[in-house]
Formats: structure tokens, sequence, C-alpha cells
């Protein structure tokens, strides 16, 4: 593990220098990293303790094993895809520096349970991606403090609680701390794992402090969107993970409704609102970007339910749910960064019929949501599944209304960039854009493979996640081959599968036997009678579900709040600005304030 | 082998029986209408020579949206139990049939946008925006069915309904939530807007001809099958195979009577609706559910 950090580290540097040279090397670097680092990290065994520049510190958890081989897959992808899309950059060396460093400092947060070295490589994280984020739109700097500010409220908490602990029973390692946690108070105890936790709420964008996803990914550089939902989200939800099975959090606090205790269940209210905003939310978006923006708001509210349930099926669901998102929502920005890095916009409604132009990018995008969307085959709908089957279990009745919103909700959502960027009317200005080069068309297929490979053969990914509930006490899923077993029922991935395939092979054979269609061009179209001259209007993607969106249109607004808060600080800061400034009127208040204290006799 | 027998039985019941069944359920709302009506054979033959003639078609999404579309559906209609009938005993997971259903969906609402009429997508808008209305409180009373029975497997409620009596005397609220929730995804007035012919020139259909409104036909007719079959397995008590169709075309002919004469929602009452009565009502089921009442 060490040498996985140490290289990453230096790789950084490398990365900096040789892409002053040529900026592509840089990407190359921090593919050849990830793929060094996945091949270190699959031979190393879990719960292995290692040194860190002499200090014993590193310790490898199966939960930290795979979300660093999640995030090394995500990397990877992001690095290829890179090798190219890398020209569209002002500054590629700083970011292809920048870009080495996140994977070291996340990495880090991945390798160890000693919270002051998990903190460091937490901000470590924080640090380099926050000067990624500005670096391709300048109105992105405010979007950039928005991210440090809301992650900075989680990391401080964090480090509260950490010195707290430490005054405690003096020491920083987690494990430690966790067989002794129950000595202290009772409030003591509610402070520290609130604090704690409110680290991973805040960065895998948790309802309240969900308001830097939109502007974050929507502004930062086009691929490393991607990074920021399909990796530094994760991060997040690894801090609960880790968090809630390495607490006794069953014994601590106390029973509360369905077998789920009262922390358990404040977090699964947070995760019902941040499924419902993100939903409605999303629904209303224009942007491509900040569309599925608002869905990680809603699928790490998935997570996090699935996580809280702290049982069998549900945890299981949770940390499934953690790769599917992370995989679809690396493939779904990938496609956008790859129908900006063609058209150079974001706006759903500007663009259109895409598909007749960019297949690949317009396959990738509909795995991706159709894993999203959590449809079988893909591996996405395992993960929603094994959640609905143990709230169902629970009679968890009101979570699931939320759920199932969410559930139906992502449909709606993802099914509006499809209709109004890939399908529809091709716009006249767009009639030669072509499919991006094969580099980058390569992550987008291995993506999708992967995708539907661990919808049918889930079997490595639930070994990993089976390791990690038996580490840390709980019942470990059941599951034999692809035959996913739990109390109230099972299923089979393989034979719903073939039933896929055969079902399509029918359709298919009826297809090819009937006599075949004549092409005829996308302007030969039912008008209602009208003669159009201009199909490019011809297109329904501005306001897709006015209907419903009008529905919920004067809804509160926690963006705005935050945001009044800002300028009520800063008046309050001009406020104290005047009556220190030298002028007349502030000379006389404080002179009157002086005059009161002496009037007063002190 | 015997799998391979079972699924085509299935298969081949849903054609058969669908069609027929669709054939006299024309034939009930002409009567309702004072008409004569077609035969109760026009769909078959409807289907046949649709499938027969040469079509247009606006690019391979749209071919392969039919094809998605009518193959996710034979997929999703070989896991449903047709009363004690099962092709994949153990397999019939009540969510796994509802999320597989969506793939059938997905296809069609991919290849109608695909044709790049804005009808088709208007209609496809409509139609998910309807979904997020019923899906809820039609989720919300079955999976307290599910949690009141302890298994996800619908076979399994079939066989205890077979012994405790049917589920629509025990659970009556939830039965009527069920039914209205079946009303919207059959698409039946009132809840119609997604294919309202004379508003938005047939929605998603607007753009088809030939074979593919033949496929589209015939993977309508697989949907209701899917819906129908899975209300009459949960609330009927499924029975054996005969006693399952004629429970069928009961619930079948009673939705058609409904829709023959009612108008039609605009589709934020729809949403609307769904969103206070039935998921009300489905509340108190739930709540009877668990209180154990």
């Amino acid at each position: 593990m060490q040498n996985i950090l140490l290289v990453a580290i230096i790789g950084s540097v490398a990365g900096y220098l040789l892409s002053l040279f040529y900026r592509r090397l840089g990407p190359i670097i921090l593919l050849l990293i990830s793929l060094y680092a996945f091949a270190m990290l699959w031979e190393i065994p879990s719960n292995t303790a290692e040194n860190f520049l002499g200090y014993d510190v590193l310790y490898l958890t199966t939960l930290g094993k795979y979300f660093a081989l999640l995030s090394l897959i995500v990397f990877s992808a992001y690095a290829i895809f890179n090798i190219v899309w890398i020209e569209t950059l002002k500054t590629p060396h700083a970011f292809n520096a920048l870009s080495i460093l996140t994977l070291a400092g996340t990495l880090g947060v991945f390798f160890t349970t000693n919270l002051v070295v998990l903190y460091i490589f937490w901000e470590l994280t924080v640090f380099a991606s926050l000067f990624i984020v500005p670096m391709s739109k300048s109105e992105a700097k405010r979007a950039a403090v928005w991210y440090v500010t809301i992650t900075a409220i989680g990391s401080f908490a964090f480090l509260f609680a950490t010195f707290l602990l430490y005054s405690k029973f003096y020491t920083f390692d987690l494990v430690e701390i966790s067989r002794n946690l129950s000595q202290l108070p009772k409030p003591t105890i509610w402070l520290v794992v609130c604090s704690m936790l409110t680290a991973g709420i805040a960065k895998s964008g948790v309802f309240p402090l969900h308001v830097w996803l939109r502007n974050v990914h929507g502004k930062a550089p086009d691929t490393f969107s991607a990074v920021l939902s399909g990796q530094l989200v994760k991060m997040g939800s690894y801090l609960i993970a880790l968090l809630l099975s390495i607490f006794p959090v069953t014994t601590l606090f106390p029973h509360f409704y369905g077998g789920v205790n009262i922390l358990s269940y404040i977090l699964i209210w947070l995760g019902n609102v941040s499924i419902l905003v993100g939903t409605l939310m999303a629904i209303k978006q224009n942007d491509m970007k900040m569309l599925i923006a608002f869905s990680t708001v809603a699928n790490s509210g998935y997570i996090l339910i699935g996580l809280a349930l702290l049982d069998q099926v549900g945890f299981a669901g949770g940390l499934f749910h953690v790769f599917n998102h992370a995989i679809a929502a690396t493939m779904i920005f990938l496609s956008f960064a790859a129908v900006v890095y063609r058209t150079g916009t974001t706006k759903i409604d500007e663009l259109g019929g895409l598909i007749h132009r960019m297949p690949v990018t317009f396959i990738t995008y509909l795995v991706g949501i159709i894993s999203l969307a959590g449809i079988p085959p893909t591996s996405g709908f395992i993960s929603k599944w094994m959640i609905f089957q143990s709230l169902v279990s629970r009679g968890m009745f009101v979570t699931e209304i939320f759920v199932f919103v969410g559930s139906i909700g992502s449909f709606l959502y993802v099914f509006r960039p499809l209709a109004g960027v890939f399908l529809g009317q091709l716009k006249s200005k767009y009639k030669d854009v072509r499919e991006v080069p094969i580099i980058m068309q390569i992550p987008m297929i291995l993506l999708v493979l992967v995708t539907v490979f661990f919808g049918v053969f889930p079997g490595q990914v639930l070994e990993f996640i089976v390791g990690a509930q038996k580490e840390f006490g709980i019942d470990a899923f059941q599951y034999e081959g692809t035959k996913l077993i739990t109390s109230m029922g099972y299923w089979d991935t393989w034979i719903v599968f073939v039933m896929f395939a055969v079902g399509f092979l029918i359709a298919a054979v009826l297809y090819l036997i009937t006599p075949k269609g004549k092409k005829i061009p996308l302007e030969d179209q039912y008008t209602s009678g009208e003669f159009l001259h201009n199909f490019d209007l011809y297109h329904y993607a501005s306001r897709f579900y006015a209907f419903l969106e009008r529905e919920y249109g004067d809804h509160p607004s926690l963006e705005n709040l935050y945001a009044s808060l800002v300028n009520a600080l800063k008046s309050l800061g001009k406020g104290i600005d005047y009556l220190v400034s030298r002028t007349a009127s502030a000379y006389v208040f404080w002179l009157g304030v002086i005059l009161l204290l002496l009037w007063k006799g002190w | 082998m015997a799998v391979a027998a079972r699924v085509a039985g299935v298969l081949l019941t849903a054609f058969f029986f669908g069609l027929t069944f669709e054939g006299i359920g024309r034939k009930v709302t002409a009567r309702i209408q004072k008409r004569y009506g077609p035969p109760w054979y026009q769909n078959f033959i409807d289907v046949l020579k649709t499938l027969t003639k040469h079509g247009w078609t606006h690019g391979w999404i749209f071919d392969f949206g039919v094809v998605m579309a009518l193959g996710g559906v034979i997929a999703t209609l070989t896991f449903v139990p047709l009363g004690n009938f099962v092709a994949f005993p153990g397999l019939d997971n009540f969510f796994v049939i509802v999320y597989l259903f969506t793939v059938g969906a997905l296809g069609m609402a991919m290849g109608m946008v695909g044709t790049g009429n804005p009808w088709a997508s208007i209609g496809v808008a409509r139609a998910l925006t309807l979904m997020l209305g019923y899906e809820v409180p039609y989720l919300i009373v079955i999976t307290s069915l599910l949690y009141n029975f302890k298994t996800s497997n619908i076979s399994t409620i079939v066989e205890i309904q077979s012994v405790n009596g049917w589920n629509i005397f025990r659970f009556p609220i939830g039965a009527l939530v069920a039914f209205i929730c079946l009303q919207g995804m059959l698409g039946k007035e009132p809840f119609e807007a997604p294919i309202a012919p004379a508003e938005i020139a047939s929605g998603p259909m607007v753009e088809l001809s030939a074979k593919y409104m033949g496929l589209l036909m015939l993977m309508n007719t697989f949907m209701e099958f899917v819906e129908i079959s899975i209300f009459v397995d949960l609330f009927l008590g499924g029975g054996n195979y005969f006693e399952f169709l004629l429970k069928y075309l009961t619930v079948w002919i009673f939705a058609i009577m409904i829709s023959a004469v009612l108008p039609r929602f605009r589709i934020e009452q729809a949403v609307y609706f769904y969103w206070t009565v039935p998921l009300l009502l489905a509340f108190i089921q739930v709540f009877l559910v668990v209180a154990g009442m």
C-alpha cells in the first residue's frame, strides 16, 4: 500500500513535468499508475497492516479494498478518455498533476483506519480536486467556492470529533476507539458520531448538504465530472459505511422501528429527502450535466438508505449500489463529455438527433441510464432489488414511497437527455458532427461491458461485499453463483438474462421474416398537415415535463436559503467595515457608545 | 425441455387469448356505444395484415426500439404465473417482473422518439409522468401484500390464496387501489392522455406503419396480459389454468366497460388523483396490514 501511495504522489510530480513537454503523457501516466495500483492491490489480502513513511498507520479493510478497486476502474476510464480530450484544456500540466494527486488522496483515505491520516488524505483529495473544478469554465470559480465551503463543514466537524476522541482515549485508531466508545456518556456519543457522519454526508451530497453538486458537477471540466460523481462522491459513502459498520451502532443507539435503530432511522430520512429533492430537481433541469448531478443526489440517498439499514440484504444493496452508480455515472458523464467535445454545449434543447452521428456515445449513455434506472439485465437492478427487499421485509412503507418515487422518477429524468440530445430531429448545425476518436470510445465500450457483465455475473462484486459484511459482524448476503437469495425469495440473474436473449431472438426473428421497411429521412414526418421549412424547431426538448414541473414550480430552495445566509454575513461584514472606517458618522457612533458606557458607570 | 414447453405455453396463451380477449373487448365497447362492432377475431386479422405490409422506417434506432420493446415484453411474460401454471417456479419475483417490464416500455419509448416526431415525444413524456402517478400507490399496496405474506414470489401468494381464500375479500381496499392503478397501466380511459388520438395524434404511435405497427400491437397485447395476470394472481386467487383465464376475462371486460363510458383526465389531473385518493387508500391498507387486521 505504501508503494502505491508513494508511486501516486511521485507520479503527480512526474505527470506535471512530463506534460510540460507533451500534454498527452499526463493521462498516460495516470492510466499506468491506476493499472499498477489495481494489479498490486488485487494481490494484497484484506486486513493487512503496513507502515507509511515509518509510521504504523495503514490498514486495509475489505471495505477499503472494494472502494479502492472501484475508484481505480473509474480513474482508468477517465485517464484513457483524457488522452485525447486533454487538448481542449488551457492548463493541461496542472490538470494532470492534480488528477493524479486526487487519485493518491482517495486511495490514502481507503487505506487507513487512523483518523488523522484519514483526515489528511481526505483534505489532500479536496485540495487537489478543488483546483481542477474551475479549469475549463471561468464561471466555475464560484462553484469551487461552494464545493470547498460545504466540504469544509464536513471535514471540520470530522476533525473536531477526531480530537474530541483523542482527548478521551489518547488514540487515533478507529478500531480501538470503536471498542471503547460505549464508555462515553450518551450525548458525547451522539455528538461524535453525528460530527463524523457529517463529513460523509457533505461529501456524498446528501440532503441538507447537497447544494454543491449542481454547480460543481455542472461546471467542472467535462471528464472530471465523471470522477466527481463516480468516485469522489463515493468517498463520502465510504466514510458513512465505515463508521456505521465499525461503531457498534445497533447497541449504542436504541431501537426505533422495524429493527432499525434511531440513528439509522434519521439517516434513512435524510436519504428519503435526498431522493425526493434529487429526483424532482433533476426532472426540471435543462442542462444535462446538472440533471445527472441531481440524480447523484438521489442515488446517494439510495446508498445511504441501504447502508443505514445495516443488515444482511440492505447493507449489501447499499454497497452494491455504490459500484453501480459509480460505473453508471462515469459512463453517463463520459458520454456527455463526448457530446460536448463535438458540439460545445450542455443545454439539452440546443441539441438533438445525435444518435445518427454518434452511435457509440449514444449506446454508452443508453446502457448507463438503464443501469442508473435499475433495469435488468444491467447491474443497477441488483442493488435496487436488494434495497427493496430489505425495506419490504421490514415494512418500512413510508420510506418505500420515496424509494419508489425516486426509482420511477429516474425513468423520467434519464429520458430527457435521451430524447432531447440523442433522439429526435438532427439540428442542421450538427449535420457534420462526427463520432469521437477511437481512444475516447474505448473506455466507454469497456464500461458498457463491465455493467452488463456484472449484471449477469455479480459474483465477484458480491464476494467483496460479503467479505466486508463478515469483517464487521453483519450477516453475510446469501448467493449461489448467479442466484441471489433473501428471506423474501430469490432470483437468478443468469436465467433472466437467458430469457431476455430468448425474447429478443423471438422479436428479431419476427422482425426479420416480415417484409423490410423502406428508409425515409427524418424530415418525412406527420406534421398535422402543416408545411414545415425549419425542422430544427420540430423537436420537443425544452420544458419536457412542463405539465409536471408546474405542480411543484414554487418549491422552497435550500440553495437560496444558503445564498441568503451568505448575503446576511456579507452585509454584517459591510456594517462592521463601515463602523471601523474613519467617517464622521462612525466617529459619532463610537463616541455615543463610549459616552453611554461612561454614563452607565463602567 | 419441460421449461421450454412451459415457456411456449405461456407465450401462446398470451398470443391467442390476449388477442381474442381484445377482440371481445372491442365488441363490448361497441355494444355499450350502441354499435355492432367488429368480429371477435378482428385483432388477429389486424396483426397478420400489418405484419405482411411494407412499412417506413426512420433509421436503426426505430427498428431496434421495436425489437427491444417486443423482446423485453416477451422476456417479462415468461416469468408471469398464469394461475398455478408457472414457467419458472420460484423465479416469479414481483420486483423482477415489474422492472423487466420497463425494458419493453423503454424500447418502445426510445424507438418512437427516434422517429423524430415531437408528438411521439409528448406522448412518451406523458406516459412516463402517468407512470410516476400510478406506480407509487400500486407498489405500496402490493408491497403491503408481500410484507403480509413474507414473500415476494407471486406463485407463493397464489398458493396461499387457494387455502385462505381470495385476497380481494381479505384486502378489499388494496384490491380497489390496484384496480384503479391497473386502469392507468392499461392506458384506458380516464387515464388515456399518453395516446390521446384526437389530441396528440396517438402520441407514440404517430409514425408507425405496417409491420412496426403489427409488432407493437403484439407488444401491447402482451403488456396488457402481464398487467392483468399479476392483478388476477395477487387478488383473485389465480386458480388453475382455465379458472385463471375466466377471471382474466372478467377483469378485462370490467376495465373495458369503465373505459367505454369515461372521458379523459388531463395528465397532471391524473397524477394528482393518483397521489391523493389511491395513495391515501393504499396507506389505509398498509395500516390494516401492519396492525394485523
